[in-house]
């Protein structure tokens, strides 16, 4: 497919953002693009593993790694951009374990070479959106670009669990330029450059049930719960997050944790890119706010009359 | 030192062991406690006539421990000297006490699977939010533990399993993850849910249910329920599945399939 221009980075989109999440996937194009970079698929990419083939041993490494080849193979980039939290923890985590340990990564290759793959060298690395743009282009680009302040819209960041933890695979804390992993702040200074006001509220990078949102729904709901109603307390609008399983518990899900636990818990759910879209000048629709389920198109209409 | 015990002392006492963190890991046998103890004249009752009996584990296998040492997700347990931060810094623990990541890493370091299978109920409840492995002084990667000792308990207690339904439904849902991840390359995630919620027996639920049946409509409206139709197969997957499938089976570790 020949390498890419200057001006592009070779992107991972994952299943989530081409299916249920395509607003993440289109938002977070449509602000790149904006900003002066253009995310470009790789082809014939395969899933990531999103956390539950663990515990099948070198597996859960080549399902990232494939991706890694293809980018290499097919764009000449070393790096690969994503926008999804969880498949992010899953590449950085493969890369990391093969870089470590050889054994595993000759267990990595031999998988990949018997399915008739490129071999994997361990170099480079995956890039979670929200780090990507900080690096890349920064908040002050993002001002530059904002043609409509959201003025007085109150957001709660929502970082949740992968993008800055664990620091042995996410590096945060321990290389330059990367995010903090207790208190990570590169939303708040995205948000800010749009002109939205960040509210405090605690749960920052508290968990919404991950692994087992789907198996274990009491325990989501409840992680969620407190999550929605405390940065409600703290007086939010709406909440943004950076990961599609993220936005599944707290979004798709809030009418079920509204029933169980009250209407503290109701708060519309939105993707900062999404935000970031709707100050660079892109209409509501461009956006999709239409397809979160916990509707924030009103709170945006009423507060600010953004749209 | 002078021990006697003061029976007249009004002194409200605390229920047996209150004080021992973990409480629930010590037997209410191994507990010693005295209403009212007074040592060399000085009144002690309260927390410091707790005392917890020796115990001896004559089942040490260190086998065991070398069993987890080869997984991908085990291969760091010879690092933890039990510290606890993991279990301080747990999502789960305080909605759910018996989770106990500290230890369940110690009865896998001594191979004490008698203790370990009373836990299963708990053990599968890890929600994999990495709180553990950021704060492990060890770096020993607690949270990937929880998938080595997931391994263990699928080997050596098949039986929990089957007789405990939310352990089923867990193994359930990870095998329709599976059959999507490995068969195909890709997830369908609207699939994944009915199916899932199926599995969980919710299937009146999925009909009924006004908030599910809000968002599946939602979505089936918008077309993005059926955008998963438009996301197909990789490009020769069928040779990564082949390749994945030979290598799952002659691992030779707790990683391996039958």
């Amino acid at each position: 497919m020949g390498n890419l221009k200057e001006n592009q980075a070779a992107y991972y989109p994952g299943c989530a953002l081409l299916t249920i999440d395509r607003a993440y996937n289109n938002s977070s194009k449509l602000v790149s693009k904006k900003m002066g970079i253009e995310l470009v698929d790789i082809p014939d990419y395969n899933c990531c593993g999103i956390g539950e083939m663990k515990s099948k041993g070198a597996v859960s490494l080549y399902l990232p790694l494939r991706n890694m080849v293809i980018a290499k193979s097919e764009f000449g980039s070393k790096d690969l951009v994503m926008a999804c939290s969880v498949c992010y923890h899953e590449f950085t985590r493969s890369i990391e374990r093969a870089k470590e340990d050889k054994k595993l990564l000759d267990e990595v290759n031999s998988i990949l070479k018997e399915a008739d793959e490129e071999e994997y060298v361990p170099e480079g690395g995956a890039r979670h959106i929200l780090e990507f743009l900080y690096n890349e282009k920064g908040p002050d680009e993002a001002k530059k670009n904002t043609v409509k302040p959201l003025k007085g819209l109150k957001v709660a960041p929502y970082y949740g669990c992968l993008y800055s933890r664990p620091s042995m695979y996410t590096f945060t804390d321990k290389k330059q330029g990367m995010d903090n992993s207790e208190r990570p702040h590169f939303m708040h200074e995205f948000l800010e450059s749009i002109g939205a006001e960040v509210v405090q509220y605690g749960n920052e990078v508290q968990c919404c049930g991950g692994r087992n949102v789907v198996q274990d729904e009491e325990t989501s709901f409840a992680l969620c719960s407190q999550t929605l109603s405390k940065a409600k307390k703290a007086g939010a609008d709406v909440l943004a997050v950076i990961c599609p399983k993220c936005a599944g518990a707290l979004d798709v899900n809030q009418p079920k944790i509204i029933e169980k636990f009250g209407k503290d818990s109701e708060l519309p759910v939105v993707y900062l890119t999404q935000l970031m879209a709707l100050a660079f000048g892109f209409s509501e629709k461009e956006a999709q706010f239409s397809d979160m389920i916990s509707n924030p198109l009103e709170v945006l209409k009423e507060k600010g009359r953004f749209i | 030192m002078a021990v006697e015990h003061n029976k007249n002392s009004e002194r409200p006492v605390a229920e047996k062991g209150e004080h021992i963190i973990a409480r629930h890991l010590i037997d209410d046998d191994a507990i010693k406690e005295e209403k009212n103890l007074v040592i060399d004249g000085v009144d002690v009752s309260g927390r410091w006539n707790t005392f917890i009996e020796t115990r001896v584990d004559s089942e040490f296998d260190r086998s065991f421990f070398d069993e987890i040492q080869k997984t991908v997700v085990g291969s760091r347990i010879n690092r933890c000297w039990q510290c606890g931060m993991c279990t301080a810094s747990c999502t789960v623990t305080p909605l759910y006490r018996r989770f106990n990541p500290r230890a369940f890493i110690y009865m896998m370091q001594l191979g004490n699977l008698k203790l370990l299978k009373k836990y299963t109920d708990v053990a599968w409840r890890c929600v994999g939010c990495y709180k553990c492995s950021q704060r492990c002084p060890k770096q020993v990667n607690p949270a990937e533990m929880m998938e080595a000792l997931a391994l263990l308990i699928k080997k050596y207690f098949p039986e929990e399993i089957k007789s405990n339904h939310q352990l089923t439904i867990d193994e359930e849902v990870k095998k329709i993850y599976e059959g999507m991840i490995l068969g195909h390359g890709r997830l369908d995630l609207a699939n994944l849910h009915t199916s899932a919620m199926r599995k969980m027996g919710k299937t009146t639920e999925l009909m009924s249910d006004k908030d599910e049946r809000g968002a599946i409509f939602k979505m089936m409206k918008d077309g993005r329920a059926l955008s998963v139709l438009r996301l197909g197969k990789p490009h020769k997957w069928h040779k990564s599945k082949d390749a994945i499938d030979n290598y799952l089976r002659h691992t030779g570790t707790l990683e391996q399939e039958k």
